[in-house]
């Protein structure tokens, strides 16, 4: 007890909490990544399930651009779940640069896809085809299961920045989603990957940062 | 004195295993440590609800501190979050305007503390926006007051508070 203290009167509120005070568990990093691990990998059992996955890519026959592509994706997932990971126990000091780095390294592909394509022309009507929507829709779809996992991490700690939190579970659940649902893909040009597998992403940051923070702000 | 992060982080490993006395100590310490963070960027009226507010964040959030981490940056971390609240929430108080209370000016933890100040986040944003914050919903003036002191329109002062509240909240694990 400082002599500060010794000299004010006694705060009620601490006796309280103190009366109230129960043993945690505390929030631990290897936790949170063996949930999200846990929630990509019954991701993974759920699109074999009900796609089969595509054993060509298994086996390491498919064009290079299907493991390019996967392997970004699954980079860039990675580094944004463990920064997402990471926000529930705040701190200053914390920076969160990992993801924006991946993301840059992951927007090669559809950087390049898209240039192909422009270059292409007439076959810019290429984009809506059917395959590469019903890619992007599943995609997304496949990321609910690591989104929640992230989410209710998120709720049991004390994200301080909720906006970024938000926008880092969307880029980190779709990311690996769409890794996850491409393994079923047998399209593996590099223009389907870079564009409709890389789709998702988008699609998630902008549900992320608008529509979770309400989720997770305590 | 307030006891020093070796101390804190001793006593809130402590209490996260679910030592009371430690933790009746801890909170004297931490509520100490607040009321010094928050003197001089707060009404004097809001910081005693400021201060408690955190100690029950503290409290439902203990869980969430490390202990292979300092626990004085988690613990900023958390007062930053619920001050920003706090603004957000102050529209006008009757208070005069805040004391100059100059902190005494020693040791290792003076440094820690500048460190994880709220100063820090003021510097970060532009001064035509910090200005607008510190008049509106640090000082309690009215828009139209701040708008006279400070020679923007009201809609400007408006505009800044919204944009400077939303800046801070992005820089509050942000260390310089």
């Amino acid at each position: 007890m400082t002599p500060e203290t010794g000299r004010r009167a006694p705060n009620p509120l601490i006796d309280q909490l103190a009366e109230d005070l129960a043993p945690v568990r505390t929030l631990k990093l290897r936790n949170g990544l063996a949930l999200v691990t846990l929630a990509l990998v019954a991701t993974v059992l759920a699109v074999e399930f009900i796609k089969g996955l595509w054993m060509v890519g298994i086996t390491g026959d498919a064009s290079p651009f299907f493991y390019i592509g996967t392997g970004l994706l699954l980079v860039l997932g990675a580094a944004a779940a463990t920064s997402v990971v990471t926000m529930a126990s705040p701190r200053v000091g914390n920076r969160n640069e990992g993801p924006k780095w991946a993301l840059a390294m992951a927007m090669v592909l559809p950087g390049a896809a898209l240039l192909t394509l422009l270059g292409k022309g007439p076959s810019v009507a290429a984009l809506g085809h059917t395959p590469g929507l019903h890619c992007l829709e599943s995609g997304v779809a496949s990321s609910l299961l690591v989104a929640g996992a992230l989410v209710l991490w998120l709720r049991r700690g004390a994200p301080v920045s909720p906006n970024t939190a938000g926008l880092l579970v969307g880029i980190a659940s779709t990311a690996l989603g769409s890794a996850a649902y491409g393994l079923s893909c047998q399209l593996d040009s590099m223009i389907h990957i870079g564009i409709w597998h890389a789709a998702p992403v988008a699609v998630g940051a902008v549900v992320g940062r608008f529509a979770l923070p309400p989720l997770i702000r305590w | 004195m307030i006891a020093d992060e070796p101390t804190l982080a001793r006593l809130m490993a402590a209490s996260q295993g679910g030592d009371k006395q430690a933790y009746t100590v801890l909170l004297s310490e931490v509520q100490l440590w607040l009321e010094r963070y928050f003197r001089r960027r707060s009404a004097p009226a809001m910081l005693d609800d400021l201060v408690q507010d955190v100690m029950l964040a503290v409290h439902n959030k203990r869980a969430t501190w490390d202990s292979s981490r300092p626990f004085l940056p988690w613990l900023a971390a958390i007062a930053r979050y619920r001050w920003i609240d706090h603004l957000r929430k102050v529209y006008r108080s009757e208070e005069d305007a805040l004391e100059d209370h100059d902190a005494p000016e020693d040791s290792e933890e003076e440094a820690v503390l500048a460190r994880l100040s709220l100063e820090r986040m003021f510097g970060n944003i532009p001064d035509k926006q910090s200005e607008a914050i510190e008049l509106v919903k640090i000082e309690g003036l009215s828009i139209r007051e701040a708008a006279e002191r400070t020679g923007q329109s009201e809609s400007a002062v408006k505009v800044n508070i919204h944009r400077g509240l939303k800046k801070l909240a992005a820089l509050v694990e942000k260390a310089d």
